[in-house]
């Protein structure tokens, strides 16, 4: 079924966009451009194979992901928020940190530079084939995928309602909004923002872990291959809303998707895989022209030519 | 002269404590693995100057570093946080590639300043984009030189594997550039690429300008309060954007002349990451270009003399990377808050 296994690919190369996007929205939200996502998603994905090759099971490689996402996430809200290191250059240093720290790792103790690939590795749950054969083309699609791409739809209404229906939710969208008005109704800044950080770093383990986890069970150095910044640029483009950016996630896991079938025609793959990138560019240009527009009459004296 | 000095340790005090805090948890991790970390870190930082051509390679390696720091260093004073190091590098060195393979009947004298000046313009462009809509409609830079980056890493890709491709050659690369327009070696260093020699001036030229001219005075101020700027007559949006075309110039260049003096081809995966090296390294010195000069030439001692460390010892050359990343993350950390006027 042609349609269906569309669908599969579509959900499989989405789900770490997504979560990554996700994972970049609530630092957003919180007034961090988060480029970090990268960095931990990588170090997620080595601690998952490493854990599992260790320990011969999925629930340690998959919790390990997670903490070790988690911790990278706190190193870098400590050096920003208590030592303040600047937020991109910091970030860009856990990237730098991730991928130098896996490689000297892979070196030293595994002694393969080019990778890790355990001869076995445990299986972490997927849903069973057939299980959801009575619904129609979208029951096939899920048979097969992992527990983390449920987990990545399910996070969806869970950060929407995080952010909008709770009062820890408002007070992280308040101390990204206006800083000192948070500041005067009493919210801690600082403590927001690590919350962020740390809500990011848990939703960029599970997207390394998916990576890692889900059907290649082996890490290679450069194994995220730009999927945080994808992330990134989804969020951008879905405007840091959790509904747009699911579809903006979604819809360049389509084109990812869409890029290894692409190749039947003339168009070279690097050119869809460009996509998300221009369209995060074109999309914040458009919002900041319409911001523009939108002020006009009161910008004329601001702006003199 | 007291006050001068004390002003300059006092600048130099803060990047030096993070070169110094890394190189000492650095070398913590190498006493755990070999037994003899005080030869390991020998070669880390002067296995360079053991012999002439390790020294040729040192001088390779920090050209790009500088030109790319120096960029980062115009685009910074202007207030433009430029994180496009990397793509404006290889649109250069495509560029440059493109342009001495499509040109190779063209005479010596002319292809040579075309492929140049065709490589520090196509940096330019990628520099013009992120400055012309931070200023205009204030796109945040950092987002749109980011996803440059990769755009311009999947087009060279492109072009690399399907155009200009090398059809005899193993990977990525293209064809050789006619050498009649290689660039000459550096005098007394046969296998250093002159191009060092640019970086050097243009490292002096930068201060000159950047501090010494009305044009630097007004980037700077444009940089440091732009509506201030603006108010007080100094066209400050114009000078911002015509820094960071000089920024991807620079950054260009550096790509032009990587292709015409140490590669003499263009390899999809000639980078070290050089973007976020350049970064760091102008970062280190304080954004200043003499500075960036001197960082630059300490980056591209450790990262070579990584390779002389693992073949003596039997440390991984990545502890570099390992190192690196500390350094970027360390970096801009500050034990209190320097102003609270921020």
């Amino acid at each position: 079924m042609n349609l269906t296994s569309l669908l599969a690919a579509v959900l499989e190369q989405s789900t770490p966009i997504l979560l990554a996007a996700l994972a970049a929205m609530i630092t957003l939200r919180a007034n961090i451009l988060n480029v970090a996502v990268e960095g931990m998603m990588l170090a997620a994905a080595f601690a998952a194979v490493a854990v599992g090759d260790w320990s011969g099971s999925a629930w340690p490689a998959f919790l390990s992901a997670l903490v070790v996402a988690v911790v990278l996430s706190q190193l870098l809200a400590l050096l920003t928020l208590r030592f303040f290191a600047d937020f991109i250059v910091a970030g860009l240093g856990i990237n730098l940190l991730a991928a130098g720290g896996t490689l000297f790792i892979l070196e030293r103790y595994y002694n393969s530079p080019g990778g890790l690939r355990p001869i076995a590795f445990p299986d972490i749950w997927h849903i069973p084939a057939g299980s959801l054969s009575w619904l129609p083309v979208l029951g096939p699609a899920f048979e097969g995928q992992s527990v983390i791409v449920l987990i990545a739809l399910v996070a969806v209404p869970l950060t929407y309602v995080f952010l909008y229906k709770t009062p820890l939710g408002a007070s992280l969208r308040a101390a990204g909004e206006d800083e000192h008005a948070a500041r005067s109704a009493g919210i801690r800044i600082a403590a927001m923002k690590a919350l962020s950080l740390a809500i990011s770093g848990l939703l960029a383990g599970l997207a390394g872990a998916q990576l890692a986890m889900d059907k290649l069970h082996f890490f290679l150095p450069d194994m995220t291959s730009g999927r945080g910044f994808i992330g990134l640029a989804a969020t951008l483009f879905g405007g840091g809303q959790p509904w747009m950016t699911a579809a903006a996630s979604f819809l360049f896991g389509f084109f990812g998707a869409l890029g290894d079938r692409l190749q039947v025609f003339a168009i070279p793959s690097q050119f869809v895989l460009m996509l998300p990138y221009v369209a995060a560019i074109i999309g914040l240009t458009f919002a900041r022209w319409r911001i523009l527009v939108r002020n006009r009459p009161a910008r004329i004296r601001d702006n003199p030519q | 002269m007291a006050p001068a000095l004390s002003n300059f340790l006092r600048v130099i005090r803060a990047p030096l404590a993070a070169i110094l805090l890394t190189l000492a948890l650095g070398f913590l991790l190498v006493a755990s693995i070999t037994d003899e970390p005080v030869r390991a870190y020998r070669d880390l930082l002067l296995a360079n100057f053991d012999s002439l051509g390790n020294f040729a390679l040192f001088l390779n390696r920090a050209t790009p570093l500088t030109l790319i720091a120096l960029g980062v260093v115009f685009s910074f004073r202007a207030g433009v946080f430029n994180v496009g190091g990397e793509g404006q590098l290889y649109a250069g060195a495509v560029t440059t590639t493109v342009v001495a393979i499509a040109g190779a009947s063209l005479p010596a004298l002319v292809l040579m300043p075309l492929a140049i000046i065709a490589g520090f313009l196509a940096g330019a462009v990628v520099g013009w984009i992120p400055g012309v809509l931070k200023v205009r409609l204030a796109v945040d830079e950092v987002v749109t030189t980011l996803m440059l980056n990769i755009i311009i890493l999947l087009i060279t890709s492109w072009l690399a594997n399907q155009v200009i491709r090398d059809t005899t050659a193993y990977g990525a690369v293209s064809w050789m550039v006619p050498n009649s327009i290689w660039l000459p070696p550096l005098p007394f260093v046969p296998r250093a690429t002159s191009g060092f020699l640019v970086a050097a001036v243009l490292a002096v030229v930068s201060w000159i300008v950047l501090f010494r001219t009305q044009w630097g005075a007004e980037v700077r101020a444009a940089g440091t309060n732009l509506r201030f700027a603006e108010a007080t007559g100094v066209p400050a949006a114009r000078r911002v954007i015509s820094a960071m075309v000089i920024a991807g110039g620079l950054a260009g260049l550096a790509g032009a002349l990587y292709v015409l003096g140490v590669g003499h081809r263009f390899e999809q995966n000639f980078s070290p990451s050089y973007g976020l090296v350049g970064l760091t390294c102008a970062l280190l010195a304080r954004v200043h270009p003499i500075g960036s000069l001197a960082t630059a030439l300490f980056y591209a001692a450790m990262l070579n003399g990584a390779a002389y460390m693992q073949i003596s010892t039997d440390v991984p050359r990545s502890l570099v990377n390992l190192l690196t990343g500390l350094l970027v993350l360390l970096m801009t950390a500050r034990l209190r808050r320097a102003a609270q006027a921020a």
